[in-house]
């Protein structure tokens, strides 16, 4: 066990620098760099600031001037934020986790609730609801469900705020603070759990199905056990053992952000600063974003494959 | 002007991203006092493009506006938090610290400029030296004095070699600029102190736009030079996010993503403004509407359309304004290709595309087409003797025919073995030029091939030259040679390739006078050459609806400063 976990170990930081250079270099493809965007600027002052940002030198040398940096945990200035990479994703990427936390934990207590008792009473009336129900949620494009929701219940009923995060001009604090932000959080919270609950539902509902079909839940009916302590303690245990592996994809997911949702709701997240950096080529923050994604996703398989090994011991003696 | 140049960029990136803007500088007020001046455009059909509708029922204010007794709120698209003016990198910044950073010089309504922190300005009379007189008794919102060497200090430090912002402070050409930031010499001969309220500036080129420059935003020589050294301006970045300047406002808090906050500024040398808090909110387009409605936001600009309007309209309790942007959208055409050498062709090009339709298609009754590469609203707008270009495919037909392209047995005209085939590069799918234009110039015998790429990407094809044809708007038109000066043979960013001494000669002149009178003339000729011998093809004028709170009073967004000339007048109806 402890060799197979070295192994995955030292995998893990070569995909890590394969992953950062080739991320670089795809990035520098791009066509268009900071400067370049810029359509006012004359060509001397131009070839100057690219000179100031290092931005006129061979590509190579830049990625090997930048990985020097991050290794020693410099991650470099922002060019549009005008502020160290590190403390302008720091204050952003929590807002994005928080929404994404709550998000994630409603999903899966719900995808698995329903997901399981679909599976046990298949082809119910309650079974032909939620799958109903699942795909009508999951089939909404994001910013159409995200607009209408806010004219439910921001405009016409006016109960729920339209978007940000605080109310205007608020200087609450403590307590009063936490549920100001909670209130804001609902309609974002919500809006994500309806979008991701679809396939995951389906998911624990498909794995339950066949779980149950095996031949030692008969076994385990035969013994004349209760049908409760067969579904929750032999079938459930092994229908959601796959689900560690979507787990373990769920951790990028965490701080990725939500592109659109942030966008609708004015959600101070990560989403936008991501998005902005790619369309002013804003280098640093880009490459440290993105990786930080990959590290996450990185990290998510590297426990995934450990934790299966873990429970699974026909993993670890391949 | 960095600011508007910065910023009007960003407009237009946010504006491609985001399809519309809330509080660009380039609001849009046509204001009819810019008429008056009596010059040769015609004021009436100008006047009639803005449309002004009152609030009609104050008691539908919303609770949350009502509630509201000395705090004005207005909408932000995505500041980025350096509160530093000629420092940020991104356009809204600049429109956060507008009210914190008064400049000596700003444009009036008009786009003529007007003393603010200056009480009045002389240029010598060869145009090369200016000498500004401050107001007496200035003082930055600390309470600490503001003279000639905060002036000096502020355009000294746009020479340092390590500045790297936007302002290109080489445009002025200071005498001995140059020398200063080479490190030749300690400081620059052309800045001269001559009293405390007076500083003296001198050039070494003519250059109509170096006064805005030169008059820009003053920085305090205490609170940002303290620790200066030349070459290093990084102990600056410390300062960002607490901003010390002269405007009407002064910095409280800046909640990140979320609003910038200020409070009223007793020092401002105009008087304390009556209105005590304003809220810079952060805020996406697709929810701008909603906001108002509900009162979250007191002023927001939309783009124009029916239903936006008529919404608004409904809601009563906004003063509603609907008119020109100043900008223009247009296609840029490759002119050293060897098909669009030919001046025939353009202008067949021109007259074989249906442009009305185009601009119906994509504004809606809510934008005109366009034929003069300036906005209507500026002073230098004037479309006498300008040939309209009226839709006409049998007229380009004809042009094509005597240019040499004769239509090919597949019905695509050639020449010289060559099919005439136009690839198009755009940002949308849903950019109505591609199904017009693929009629029309099927129609003509020419061969249409759109292509929908990020804008990163087409600027860096038109900086190539690596194009045919490419759709592109302006940034926000402060002086009237910004959209034209890179027709000039020979100018870095002249992405047409174009080339007319006439047009050279008319540009250079334009900038060679301070005379806004002079200007308008030789402005109007270089109009009348570029719409004879066109370098691109312009498409359209569109218009913005700009929504004010009934309660508040003094507001007047104008298409040079957006709202920040009249933030220290506003204030709320008792």
């Amino acid at each position: 066990m402890k060799q197979y976990v070295l192994q995955r170990f030292l995998q893990m930081i070569v995909i890590l620098f394969g992953t950062s250079f080739i991320i670089f270099f795809l990035f520098a493809m791009l066509p268009g760099d900071y400067i370049d965007s810029n359509i006012s600027l004359t060509p001397q002052r131009a070839q100057e600031l690219k000179a100031l940002y290092g931005l006129d030198q061979p590509v190579l040398q830049r990625y090997f001037t930048w990985l020097g940096n991050a290794l020693h945990g410099d991650f470099g200035y922002s060019l549009k934020h005008q502020e160290k990479v590190l403390s302008l994703l720091n204050k952003y990427v929590w807002n994005s986790f928080f929404v994404a936390i709550f998000a994630l934990v409603l999903t899966w207590s719900i995808a698995l609730v329903s997901g399981v008792i679909s599976a046990i009473k298949q082809y119910s009336w309650f079974d032909g609801f939620v799958t109903f129900f699942v795909f009508a949620a999951m089939s909404f494009p994001s910013f159409f469900i995200s607009l209408l929701f806010i004219k439910w219940f921001g405009v016409d009923l006016q109960i729920l705020p339209i978007g940000g995060m605080i109310d205007t001009g608020s200087d609450s604090t403590g307590l009063a603070h936490l549920l100001e932000v909670g209130k804001h959080m609902i309609l974002p919270v919500t809006i994500l759990t309806l979008l991701s609950i679809g396939s995951l539902t389906r998911y624990f509902r498909t794995g339950m199905l066949e779980v149950i079909r095996q031949d030692y839940i008969r076994t385990a009916r035969a013994k004349g056990l209760k049908e409760r302590v067969v579904i929750f303690k032999h079938a459930l245990k092994n229908a959601i053992l796959p689900a560690i592996t979507l787990l373990a994809f769920e951790l990028p997911g965490l701080f990725s952000g939500a592109i659109i949702m942030e966008q609708i709701f004015n959600w101070p997240g990560v989403g936008r600063i991501q998005l902005e950096s790619v369309s002013f080529r804003d280098y640093p923050v880009l490459m440290a974003f993105t990786m930080f994604l990959s590290c996450l996703t990185i990290i998510g398989n590297f426990l995934a494959d450990v934790t299966y090994a873990a429970v699974d011991p026909r993993i670890r003696l391949k | 002007m960095k600011k508007g140049l910065k910023g009007l960029f960003s407009v237009i990136i946010l504006s491609m991203i985001l399809s519309a803007c809330a509080l660009d500088s380039s609001s849009t007020k046509d204001s009819s006092a810019s008429d008056k001046k009596g010059n040769t455009e015609s004021s009436s059909a100008k006047s009639t493009e803005v449309k002004e509708y009152k609030a009609t029922n104050l008691e539908a204010l919303p609770n949350k506006t009502k509630a509201r007794k000395d705090t004005f709120i207005a909408g932000i698209s995505a500041p980025g938090g350096v509160f530093l003016p000629y420092f940020y990198e991104n356009g809204w910044d600049g429109n956060a610290t507008d009210p914190m950073f008064a400049p000596l010089v700003n444009l009036d309504p008009t786009g003529k400029p007007v003393g603010i922190l200056a009480e009045k300005w002389d240029v010598s009379s060869d145009l090369l030296t200016y000498t500004f007189h401050l107001r007496k008794g200035l003082k930055f919102s600390d309470g600490s004095p503001l003279t000639a060497d905060d002036v000096a200090f502020t355009l000294t430090l746009l020479h340092d070699p390590a500045y790297a912002g936007e302002q290109d402070i080489s445009l002025t050409a200071i005498k001995g600029g140059k020398e200063y930031k080479e490190g030749k010499v300690k400081s620059i001969e052309g800045i001269k102190v001559v009293d405390k309220e007076t500083i003296e500036i001198t050039t070494e080129e003519v250059n109509a736009k170096s006064l805005l420059i030169l008059g820009g935003q003053v920085l305090s020589k205490a609170y940002y030079g303290k620790d200066y050294q030349f070459g290093k301006l990084d102990y600056l970045k410390e300062l960002y996010p607490k901003p010390l300047g002269a405007g009407p406002y002064k910095f409280v808090k800046y909640v990140p993503g979320q609003e910038i906050r200020y409070v009223a500024n007793e020092h401002y040398y105009a008087g304390t403004p009556k209105m005590k808090n304003l809220i810079f909110k952060v805020i996406d387009t697709s929810t701008s509407l909603q906001l108002f409605e509900t009162g979250e936001l007191d002023y927001a600009g939309f783009s124009a359309d029916d239903d936006t309007v008529e919404q608004l309209k409904s809601l009563g309790f906004a003063n509603l304004e609907v008119g020109p942007v100043n900008d223009y959208g247009f296609i840029y055409v490759n002119n050293s290709r060897p098909q669009f050498k030919d001046k025939a062709v353009r202008q067949a090009l021109v007259y074989g595309l249906d442009r009305q339709k185009i601009v119906d298609v994509k504004f809606k009754g809510y934008g005109t087409v366009a034929n003069v590469p300036v906005s209507k609203v500026s002073w230098a707008y004037n479309d006498e003797g300008i040939n309209k270009y009226e839709f006409n495919a049998k007229k380009a037909k004809e042009l094509l025919d005597q240019a040499g392209w004769k239509v090919g047995s597949d019905g695509i005209r050639e020449k010289d073995g060559k099919k005439f085939v136009i690839r198009y590069l755009t940002r949308t799918a849903d950019d109505p030029i591609i199904p017009i234009a693929k009629e029309n110039y099927q129609d003509i015998g020419i061969k249409f091939e759109p292509e929908i790429m990020d804008f990163n990407a087409i600027v860096a094809k038109l900086g190539t030259k690596d194009y045919d044809f490419a759709a592109v708007s302006t940034s926000q038109i402060l002086d009237p040679s910004d959209p034209v000066e890179e027709f000039a043979t020979g100018n870095a960013n002249n992405a047409a390739g174009y080339s007319n001494p006439k047009v050279d000669e008319l540009i250079k002149k334009g900038l060679n006078t301070l005379d806004i009178e002079k200007r308008k003339v030789i402005y109007h000729d270089l109009y009348k050459e570029l719409n004879d011998d066109p370098p691109v093809i312009l498409i359209h004028y569109r218009q913005s609806a700009k929504a004010i709170s009934g309660q508040i009073e003094g507001l007047h967004p104008d298409n040079f400063t957006g709202i920040s000339a009249s933030l220290p007048n506003i204030s709320i109806k008792k």
